[in-house]
């Protein structure tokens, strides 16, 4: 006898937990296995790039937040970046290093999301919970300093808003103490050696190192095939250079490293804030930059290395107080472009766990 | 061995159960927030010195400033807030140099009705009591000026009657008393 067999389309999203958001995918699927699949972003767009042309150069940092919101702190630095660069404001060293220091408290926490969503997608919602709770000190470090649990609009146009206090060194230390040995270990023994979790990711949605240079992708899901591409270490920005860390890298590419480069970034981060700590200057934390910024006509594109990849912001002058075009490259964004190949063949569970090794964020994807 | 690490992760969930929270009993207790945290918005109407800052350092024009000249001096006699519309990125705090406006700590900002949202600092008693005291303080300068300018003359007239009628100006007699001084010292 001869079955009938037929492909069906499946909605997956806007409203599924396990997007991470408002993101839909359109599967095409033959029984569980992925046969065809389109992406439907923009269910978040609130036109940031346009709103922020009507905005002074000041004003633009509290919508830079809302881009990447997991890691705020690194919105604001690609933003205030590359308006430094186009006005030549030479950024004092003191603020440089308060930067590097939040800058990578940020990365650590938005990390904690990307493992622990990661845990959650693949059915242990336990390993979630237990970054969070760790993501907690970072948050409330940084709440000391800038008021805001994620929105921060921390960094301002040639320094920081406010200098690093003892109390704050203090609980930093101690959350570098803490940390690597009942976070970083804690996450290693649930999540990381748990066999399920291994059966599930590994081996599942290969990207090879070529593939991933030609779709351009970048941040741990780079690295992951293999790829030792990190701004900080190959076009250091800031004050990168002084510090010793390492690029940690995968070896297959499959969705097991993207995950598990997430943790060993974790550690590199905190090395590089122990040493910032240790050699923090003194001296003062902004530049002198006028209230009625102007930057001179021209345009600059400034990057950095955020929790997801490469930011660009690219800010175009035209001499008066606000952008005349602002435009954001989110490396999320970029990095989803791959994703309707990177599922094709796979089964539908598949689909959840390699969107979670993506780690996008939706505020950043839609902009 | 397989399943040791399905063991590991259930020893680790088993060692939490010994050990403290982590979490807090809120609302029953309040967190314990930092001082530098943005929550509801407090305005000091006696602080306020008109000068608009606030109003040009928010990005999203939440702020609305309006003054009255009374007495060739600025009488703030509305500062709304929309609430609806703050990022709370605390720019018009920074921008604010008196310290007029500021965050608190309060977190718990929702209201009933949508126009309790809209958050209207100044009441029109402050702006009554502000105007009188602005016209009051402008009505005494103005007495102490005319006092002090009659003591001026009656003092000049006194002093310089010998030299006719020729008023000296209150800027020489001024300039002449550190001179003195000097010679002195």
């Amino acid at each position: 006898m001869d079955l009938r067999q037929e492909v069906y389309t499946l909605n997956l999203g806007p409203q599924h937990p396990s997007t991470h958001g408002v993101f839909r995918v359109l599967l095409t699927l033959d029984g569980e296995t992925v046969v065809d699949a389109t992406s439907v972003p923009g269910y978040l767009h609130r036109g940031i790039e346009k709103i922020v042309e009507d905005r002074t150069y000041a004003q633009v940092i509290p919508y830079t937040d809302r881009l990447d919101y997991l890691a705020g702190m690194l919105m604001n630095w690609g933003y205030v970046l590359a308006v430094e660069k186009l006005a030549g404001i030479e950024v004092p060293e003191r603020a440089e290093y308060i930067r590097v220091i939040v800058g990578e408290l940020s990365r650590i926490a938005s990390h904690q999301i990307a493992v622990g969503s990661m845990a959650s997608d693949l059915g242990g919602l336990t390993g979630f919970i237990y970054n969070f709770r760790d993501r907690e000190y970072i948050l409330d470090l940084l709440e000391m300093l800038s008021g805001s649990r994620m929105t921060f609009s921390f960094m301002r146009i040639g320094g920081v808003a406010s200098d690093i206090t003892d109390e704050f060194i203090g609980k930093t230390r101690e959350f570098i103490d803490y940390f690597p040995k009942n976070g970083i270990e804690e996450y290693n023994n649930f999540i990381t050696g748990n066999e399920i979790f291994q059966a599930r990711s590994k081996n599942i949605a290969v990207v090879s190192r070529e593939k991933a240079l030609d779709m351009s992708l970048s941040g741990p899901v780079l690295r992951a095939s293999g790829v030792a591409h990190d701004l900080r270490k190959v076009r250091p920005y800031s004050v990168y250079p002084h510090f010793d860390f390492d690029v940690p890298v995968g070896e297959n590419g499959d969705s097991f490293d993207r995950y598990y480069l997430h943790i060993l970034e974790m550690e590199q981060s905190l090395r590089i804030i122990e040493q910032a700590l240790d050699n923090l200057p003194d001296g003062p934390i902004m530049a002198k930059v006028s209230r009625n910024f102007k930057p001179p006509v021209g345009e600059a594109y400034a990057e950095v290395e955020s929790s997801k990849g490469i930011l660009g912001v690219y800010v175009v002058s035209d001499g008066t107080t606000k952008p005349y075009r602002v435009h954001f490259r989110r490396p999320s964004f970029i990095n989803l472009g791959h994703f309707d190949e990177m599922i094709k063949g796979w089964k539908i569970a598949d689909v959840i766990a390699v969107l979670a090794s993506l780690d996008i964020v939706l505020g950043e994807v839609d902009c | 061995m397989y399943g040791k690490g399905l063991l590991k992760g259930l020893k680790v969930s088993l060692g939490w159960f010994l050990r403290k929270n982590v979490t807090e009993n809120y609302p029953d207790e309040m967190p314990n927030l930092p001082d530098a945290f943005h929550g509801n918005p407090i305005f000091d109407y006696d602080k306020c010195i008109a000068c608009n800052l606030c109003v040009t350092a928010c990005p999203n024009r939440v702020i609305t400033l309006e003054t009255e000249t009374v007495a060739k001096k600025k009488v703030v006699t509305a500062y709304n807030f929309n609430m609806q519309y703050c990022l709370f990125c605390g720019f018009c705090q920074e921008a604010c140099r008196p310290g007029a406006i500021r965050f608190g700590k309060d977190f718990e900002l929702t209201k009933y009705k949508r126009e309790d949202i809209k958050i209207k600092f100044v009441k029109p008693e402050q702006v009554e009591k502000k105007k009188q005291e602005v016209l009051q303080a402008a009505a005494e300068k103005e007495a102490a000026q005319k006092a002090a300018e009659a003591a001026e003359k009656s003092e000049a007239k006194a002093t310089e009657k010998p030299k006719a009628k020729a008023v000296k100006k209150p800027a020489e007699a001024g300039a002449a008393t550190p001179n003195n001084n000097m010679e002195e010292s």
